[in-house]
């Protein structure tokens, strides 16, 4: 090799940026502004929906992220109230707060009220409400992939071509994303035949869900799968299956995770094979980070989105995960996601 | 026998065997014992519910807290076993003071504090709804789940508990026949022969359609109403056992889809055999036809929609056999 001064000249800007790269950590510590001062940022989080296990688990995210941070977190909770959840923002503004973020409302209530935030000069982000600002950064859990991780894993388990049965309820917007996903997934591999489409959310809807699953077993022997992308759906699905007494000739996939979701699925000789599932708790986090990121003047672009983990009955076994805290202490990657990570951020429980 | 009063009176029976006649061709596997079964099934819940709730209208009255007393039973049968960690007959047991309790204010409310009983019975519905998520602030319950002081519920649901959800008698098939269509069968049997054959439920009848009289002849008016409600609160908690069994957890569910379900199968049970009046015959027949309806459409992949529409359907061609063409309607 011929060492010409072009390739010397090259060798040395290299060697520069290594040593910028290596420096760049040690710099790190010095967080930036506001975060110097972190007792003095206060965040608010206003929230539309709140009861249930998913938006009790969203919270402690929400509040682990701002305690690593060390931030002053205020909870604003509208309990479906919409028009409530706007003053609730307003309110925030009052209060003086330097960011805030929007858990779920409605676009026409939450879309002025996010304007005179961002107006005040408060940075905002959304969770799951689309405000129609440029300047508030969507946070999403991807419905697309939480189906496609599911079908996959579907594929891997029984090929390409079965018959399938099929759950879902028009105009409910993140099944109506998964569907989109089940509607290619049937394009890509046109061995899967859908042979029923059933669904219904009368609640109890595991219950409702179980009995139109025990008709459609009659009417169609040879499902071999049925995709459930709701985990009340999988729940009654899986009734009608034991019910009928199929529970080794069909497997089912869904998405969404919850505790008493575990326990159906661990049961010895379950039909509940797999399920795929974003973490609440990190999605809380994933909202606070990004708040944290604009703050500190970092870009953090339109839309956040977090990775769903794929969840299956070995998994569940192999491990001995009983509910929802040992799943995020036994698979790492439902703990914690690498989305809106900055050196100077603390992640919680580090 | 003129063919209008034959069509009164049999008119919707008719329907239903022209129905199953009808998914039998049409549908394979839907004349089948199981198929039977599941359709008891499916029905067995609401069918209970729809039967407690004909109580309280053969006195004249009304019961909107059915459904949330169904799903508070089931929530309690989940929280006595999986937070108390207690046994199946206590979780049976609190189960049925709660459909107890429950009617006797319903009826306390509507007899003595003189609210009228929709009224009464939708805020019992309200009051119940929220009751049922205060324990555990809003969670569903389930056996591992972390309570809101942080320790973690380790009671399960015990065997003898889910046998009522899942057991199956032996029947022409062996493990044909599930627990809670026995309930059913066994309900409408009693609250049937109750109602029409022993003084107790003619004198309820007398109390629904002329109170007044029925005070003057000296009957304990305020009793009979009381305890109608008293019957639907224990027919409600009871299918919110069979539900809590057939689950194996505790939903936070409003139980309105039960509500109105049930109310329609009691109201198309005014229909059948020209009865024109609450008749526990009728509100089971009902029922049965409304499951057999939707199970069969969805055995032919009908979408959840139609089945609402068919359902609506239903319930206005029996109203309007009851009150059009039967005489009995016109008072």
């Amino acid at each position: 090799m011929n060492f010409t001064r072009r390739t010397l000249g090259k060798l040395a800007v290299g060697l520069a940026a290594a040593s910028c790269l290596i420096s760049a950590p040690a710099m790190a510590q010095d967080k930036p502004a506001p975060f110097d001062k972190p007792g003095d940022v206060k965040i608010a989080l206003v929230r539309y929906l709140s009861t249930g296990d998913f938006f009790q688990a969203y919270l402690s995210g929400v509040e682990a992220q701002a305690k690593a941070l060390g931030v002053d977190l205020r909870v604003f909770d509208s309990r479906q109230d919409a028009a409530l959840q706007a003053d609730m923002v307003d309110q925030a503004i009052a209060l003086g707060v330097d960011g805030i973020i929007i858990q779920h409302g409605l676009t026409e209530s939450m879309k002025e009220a996010a304007q005179r935030a961002v107006d005040a000069g408060i940075k905002v982000v959304a969770f799951d409400v689309n405000v129609e600002n440029p300047k508030i950064p969507q946070i999403e859990q991807s419905d697309r992939d939480l189906a496609r991780l599911a079908l996959e894993q579907a594929v891997k388990d029984n090929g390409e071509a079965w018959k399938a049965g099929y759950v879902y309820v028009a105009g409910i917007a993140p099944l109506d994303r998964r569907d989109e996903t089940w509607k290619e997934f049937k394009a890509k591999y046109p061995g899967i035949e859908e042979v029923a489409m059933f669904g219904t959310l009368d609640n109890p809807i595991a219950n409702s869900v179980a009995n139109q699953a025990r008709s459609v077993l009659t009417a169609n022997p040879g499902i071999q799968v049925m995709f459930a992308p709701y985990d009340e759906f999988a729940k009654g699905v899986k009734i009608a299956v034991d019910e009928a007494g199929l529970s080794s000739d069909i497997k089912i996939y869904s998405a969404d995770v919850s505790t008493s979701d575990i326990a159906a699925m661990r049961e010895p000789g379950s039909a509940w094979v797999a399920t795929a599932a974003t973490n609440p708790a990190v999605v809380g986090q994933v909202s606070v980070r990004a708040l944290a990121q604009l703050l500190a003047g970092e870009e953090v672009g339109q839309s956040v989105i977090i990775p769903p983990t794929l969840i299956t009955q070995k998994d569940l076994n192999d491990n001995d995960i009983k509910n929802m805290e040992e799943l995020s202490a036994k698979l790492p990657q439902f703990a914690h996601a690498e989305v809106a990570i900055s050196p100077w951020i603390a992640l919680p429980g580090k | 026998m003129t063919l209008r009063d034959f069509a009164i009176r049999y008119g919707f029976i008719a329907l239903l065997v022209g129905l199953v006649v009808f998914f039998t061709v049409s549908t394979d596997g839907f004349a089948s014992p199981q198929a039977a079964v599941f359709i008891f099934q499916s029905v067995a819940i609401t069918g209970i519910l729809a039967l407690g709730v004909t109580a309280t209208l053969v006195v004249g009255g009304f019961d909107l807290s059915i459904g949330s007393v169904a799903t508070t039973a089931m929530m309690a049968a989940a929280y006595v076993m999986v937070i108390m960690e207690q046994n199946a007959f206590v979780a049976v047991v609190v189960c049925l003071a709660i459909g107890v309790v429950v009617g006797l204010i319903n009826g306390y409310l509507i007899v003595y504090m003189r609210v009228p009983d929709l009224l009464a019975t939708l805020g019992m519905m309200f009051l119940l709804v929220g009751l049922q998520r205060i324990p555990t602030e809003g969670r569903s319950i389930a056996t591992g789940m972390t309570m809101p002081d942080g320790s973690t519920a380790n009671g399960t649901f015990s065997g003898a508990f889910l046998a009522l959800g899942r057991h199956r008698f032996d029947f022409i098939l062996p493990n044909l026949i599930p627990v809670s269509v026995v309930v059913l069968v066994v309900l409408a049997v009693l609250i049937w022969f109750f109602l029409e054959y022993t003084r107790f439920g003619r004198m309820m009848y007398a109390v629904g359609s002329n109170p007044k009289a029925a005070e003057l002849a000296g009957a304990p008016v305020k009793a009979y109403k009381i305890w109608a409600y008293v019957i639907s609160g224990v027919f409600a908690s009871i299918s919110g056992i069979l539900l809590a069994a057939r689950l194996g957890r505790g939903d936070i569910a409003s139980g309105n889809n039960l509500l109105l379900d049930s109310v329609a199968a009691a109201l198309i049970g005014f229909a059948v055999l020209g009865a024109a009046k609450p008749n526990a015959f009728g509100t089971a027949v009902g029922a049965l036809f409304v499951g057999i309806l939707l199970q069969g459409l969805t055995m032919m992949n009908a979408p959840y929609y139609t089945q609402d529409f068919v359902k609506g359907a239903v319930l206005v061609v029996a109203l309007v056999f009851t009150f059009a063409l039967s005489n009995k309607g016109r008072t």
